[in-house]
């Protein structure tokens, strides 16, 4: 009686939150979920796409029992299994992504309503209508108002307070509940980072319902190092807006240059399109021991934990400007501005300044008073090949390197032939990491012997425009579902690159076969990062448009939301499916009817482990790079013996499909060609017609030639359901190789589901629009 | 058990089961010719990496014939093959065989049963390591080797550190050797 009370209370409580009343949709079954009520899809979706382990270690070192060792059947003193313990890690870095976006998000909604207010309303433009596609499918609220998006910071907090409480010590024994949890981390990401994008555009203007966003300079080369230089790296843009709003203020903006590294400069060229992004998170080392820049403002997340050391060596003032990140440095914020300059100029103090305006000014200050000594000299060619010489080729550089380099033979190359084409390539390869030059016996300064070699080529990219319109859904959502547009490709994440060509040469690969190419964060600045014969990058080839053929850049990492929101604007929009508390319905209808797949080739962070499984839980297949095996789990089938059935909702009868779409839901591939063909794969739906498969299938043949090396893919028979999906320029070699291998035809289905294939409250008749 | 440090710190020893290192290529011989059915896995690396002057895929498809071992190409390995005038025997790419491995009940490259030793050869060895880490826990029902030239720990049979071609090569061509002689 008393727990029924208690859900009664909840419910209301919810109802209140939520503003049920608002008849806007019928509320939905899941409003506002907690770790169960989506748990019976989770293990649905667990069901065909199991959990794939890569332990990163043997033992397990979270708790005083410990270290326990996990080999061979063994349990920890907590009674945990190796398969169980790599969920628990996997949940914990889930947990750190989402709490990493939803903070960023609490602290730019706090900064901006102490500005205009918790009722300043949400506005993105005539465009957009349909503003929140996460949180009104997650927690059933239309939020009206910058404080409306605090009930959804609120809501997150709450449930990563419940989901980090069962990664202690004991307690969840199986793997499967600990992935359902991080599923639920990963979709409260979207959450977090919808919210916090929304209070970005609404309170800093950001551009929105438009495609043609401006064109910004993107490489350190485009950094004018004739004047101060300010450069803000991570993703808090707070800061760097007050820059602009300083500048502009005092009529500085010719004089001083601001640039960006990771996301925070994405956030700056969405504020100002003379901002410049010096590059992604792997120039970050390589920028920072240039000294090109006179103050280093750091935020949060991707930012380097040595940053005082590496801004002192280099003669850069630093300010750290949020809480995140404090390097043991004094706090100044309660400092006399005068004050605080007059220690950074003549002492060479670093400070954390947590009032973003007052950081702002003694930036700028700092900059303009320090430029003039700046030593903006590099070593010469000549000098870099006497320090080469000291190599000695120990081959320690080779070991610790992540990306597997031998750094010696460049080095080398210059010692000995005065040859920098070695460096140079290593230099555009290289993640940034410095362990090479941490770990060199004769202290070589590999970083600037790199300077050196390294390209000052700049490019230019189109600023992020956040939400997708509702305008280009409704356009395209028919295509899509169809499959006549043959996918949407997201790339996305960080620049834990095997190679950073790659991304730009998968985008232009993909816009060109006119699928819809959307990227964000350090992927949107790498795609740029490559001209053709004429000179020209994607952004200058491809309109900016999510249409077939286009390349979207929707703006920084938590412009994610704006992917997953997509797929939902899809299923809301065009489907007319409700979306309100409605999430299973959302997802069950991106995986059945979406042709979408994320490509998160360069992934390091927790970050983009949640954004990922936030798609996956969506229906959202997310390919990864080499390096992120390293995360420990993918979500996996084996094509021909999974669970292949789904309801046929026109005659409500579960049909066993045998056709494996998408194949996987977190996959990673070693090589670009093997991304190239795995895409056009995971893009299949079995919602396609005729026609769209064929398309598909035209694609996946084709890559599969181009990239593969001839001949066909030996999983085809699996994805073609009749002679009509076959595509007609391969008609003839795919019916000799069917026949060969005895196919029979099979039915499509009607309207595919996965609803009524488990146990849910939902009813199969709520995914017939 | 061994204290090896692996070459790539990336694979450094997270634990307490690591490979056995073997220089003796006869040693490697005799473990492959006495495997039931054992299975060459080949990346992409092959297509990259040579010795004096010849792909080490070459030497990848010599060891396959000399001891009649099935090939699985990953990644994009395949196309290159088939120029090359050799059909591999089967198509996954890493993850993939790895997660088919996995099961003690699944039928093979050859439709003859689960194999009881999986030999990698030309994977980028973080990736290896992890992609190794998995058979180790969870696929206590074969063994792994490795042929590449670095240390990898979760392996159960593994070369050590080599820093000169010359002594992989050295290796490479006496284990050929060493499975071309009959028994």
């Amino acid at each position: 009686m008393a727990e029924l009370k208690e859900i009664k209370r909840k419910l209301e409580e919810i109802e209140r939150l939520i503003r049920a009343e608002d008849l806007w949709e019928p509320v939905g079954h899941t409003p506002m979920p907690e770790i169960p009520d989506l748990r019976n899809w989770d293990m649905r979706l667990l069901k065909t796409y199991k959990p794939f382990y890569a332990p990163f270690c043997d033992l397990c070192c979270l708790c005083t029992f410990g270290k326990c060792d996990l080999t061979e059947d063994r349990r920890g003193a907590c009674g945990i299994d190796i398969a169980t313990q790599q969920a628990r890690m996997v949940l914990l870095a889930c947990l750190i992504g989402c709490s990493c976006h939803t903070a960023h998000g609490a602290h730019i909604l706090d900064y901006l309503i102490e500005k205009h207010g918790p009722d300043k309303k949400i506005d993105l433009g005539r465009m957009i209508e349909l503003e929140a596609p996460n949180i009104r499918t997650v927690l059933g609220l239309k939020p009206e108002t910058l404080g409306d998006l605090k009930i959804a910071i609120e809501y997150v907090y709450k449930e990563i307070t419940h989901l980090l409480d069962s990664a202690h010590t004991g307690q969840e024994g199986s793997y499967l509940d600990f992935e359902s949890k991080a599923l639920h981390a990963g979709m409260l990401d979207h959450v977090g980072m919808e919210a916090a994008d929304i209070a970005q555009i609404v309170g800093f203007g950001y551009p929105t319902s438009v495609a043609e966003t401006p064109m910004v300079d993107l490489g350190w080369g485009a950094i004018d190092r004739t004047k101060p230089v300010i450069l803000v790296v991570g993703h808090n843009p707070a800061t760097s807006a007050e820059i602009t709003d300083y500048l502009r203020e005092n009529n500085l903006y010719d004089k001083v240059e601001v640039g960006g590294i990771c996301c925070t400069a994405l956030e700056a060229t969405r504020y100002s399109d003379r901002a410049k992004v010096v590059g992604p998170l792997s120039r970050q080392l390589f920028f920072l021991r240039t000294g090109i820049a006179d103050v280093i403002m750091t935020d949060e997340q991707c930012i380097r934990a040595d940053t005082p050391i590496e801004a002192s060596k280099a003669g850069s003032a630093l300010i750290a400007t949020l809480d995140k990140a404090m390097y043991g440095l004094p706090d100044a914020t309660e400092m006399a501005t005068e004050e605080i300059i007059k220690q950074m100029v003549e002492e060479k103090k670093h400070f954390a300044i947590l009032d973003p305006g007052k950081a702002a000014e003694v930036a700028v200050k700092v900059a303009m008073k320090i430029a003039p000594q700046r030593k903006k000299e590099w070593i010469s060619e000549e000098e870099a090949k006497g320090l080469a010489e000291r190599c000695t080729d120990c081959g320690m550089c080779e070991r610790v390197c992540p990306n597997l380099f031998s750094i010696g033979d460049g080095i080398t190359e210059i010692a000995k032939n005065n040859n920098f084409d070695l460096i140079r390539e290593q230099f555009n390869l290289c993640i940034g990491c410095g362990k090479c030059e941490q770990e060199c016996p004769r202290e070589i300064p590999i970083f600037k012997i790199m300077q050196t070699a390294a390209s000052k080529e700049s490019w230019k990219i189109r600023s992020g425009r956040g939400p997708i319109m509702d305008t280009e859904i409704r356009n395209v959502g028919a295509s899509i579902t169809l499959g006549t547009i043959p996918g949407v490709v997201a790339f996305v994440g960080c620049s834990n690159y095997p190679d950073i060509e790659d991304i730009a040469e998968m985008v232009e690969e993909f816009a060109r076969r006119k699928y819809i190419v959307v990227v964000s964060g350090c992927a949107a600045m790498v795609a740029g990062m490559k001209k053709d014969a004429e000179g020209k990058n994607i952004y200058e080839k491809y309109p900016p448009d999510f249409d077939a053929g286009g390349v979207v850049n929707v703006g920084s990492c938590v412009a994610n939301c704006h992917i997953s929101g997509a797929a939902i604007k899809i299923a809301n929009i065009f489907a007319s499916l409700p979306l309100r508390a409605n999430y299973e319905v959302m997802a069950d209808y991106t995986i059945s009817r979406v042709g979408a797949c994320g490509v998160a080739w360069g992934a390091y962070s927790q970050k983009a482990a949640a954004i990922a499984t936030g798609c996956n839980r969506l229906g959202i297949p997310v390919i990864l790079g080499p390096h992120s095996a390293k995360y420990r789990r993918l979500y996996l089938s084996r094509k021909e013996e999974d669970d292949w059935r789904v309801m046929d909702a026109r005659i409500k009868k579960i049909v066993d499909t045998k056709e494996p779409s998408p194949e996987h839901l977190a996959y990673v591939c070693e090589t670009k060609e093997k991304v190239m063909v795995t895409i056009p794969k995971l893009c299949i739906r079995k919602n396609d017609t005729p026609q769209g498969r064929a398309i598909k299938l035209n694609h996946y043949i084709s890559l599969y030639k181009k990239y593969m090396g001839g001949g066909l893919p030996e999983d085809l028979h699996l994805f073609v359901r009749r002679d009509a999906d076959i595509p007609i320029v391969y008609k003839k070699e795919v019916r000799v190789y069917l026949k060969e291998i005895d196919w029979k035809p099979k039915e499509p289905v009607g309207l595919p589901t996965m609803i009524g294939t488990y146990p849910t409250k939902v009813p199969v008749d709520s995914v017939i629009h | 058990m061994s204290a090896t440090v692996p070459l790539h710190r990336v694979n450094v020893l997270t634990g307490i089961k690591s490979a056995r290192q073997i220089e003796d290529p006869a040693e490697y011989g005799k473990l492959i010719k006495k495997a039931k059915r054992p299975l060459l896995v080949l990346g992409p690396l092959l297509l990259k990496w040579s010795l004096d002057g010849r792909l080490l895929m070459e030497y990848a498809f010599e060891i396959a014939k000399s001891a009649s071992i099935p090939i699985c190409a990953t990644a994009h390995v395949k196309g290159k093959m088939i120029e090359a005038g050799v059909k591999p025997d089967s198509e996954y790419d890493v993850v993939e065989i790895i997660n088919a491995l996995k099961d003690p009940d699944w039928i093979g490259v050859k439709k003859e049963g689960n194999h009881d030793l999986v030999i990698f050869f030309g994977i980028r060895s973080d990736f290896a390591e992890q992609g190794l880490s998995v058979l180790k826990h969870f696929a206590p029902h074969l063994k792994t080797m490795t042929l590449c030239k670095f240390y990898f720990p979760n392996a159960d049979y593994s070369l050590p550190n080599i820093r000169k071609d010359e002594k992989w090569k050295e290796f490479i061509e006496t284990l050929i050797a060493n499975l071309k002689e009959k028994e």
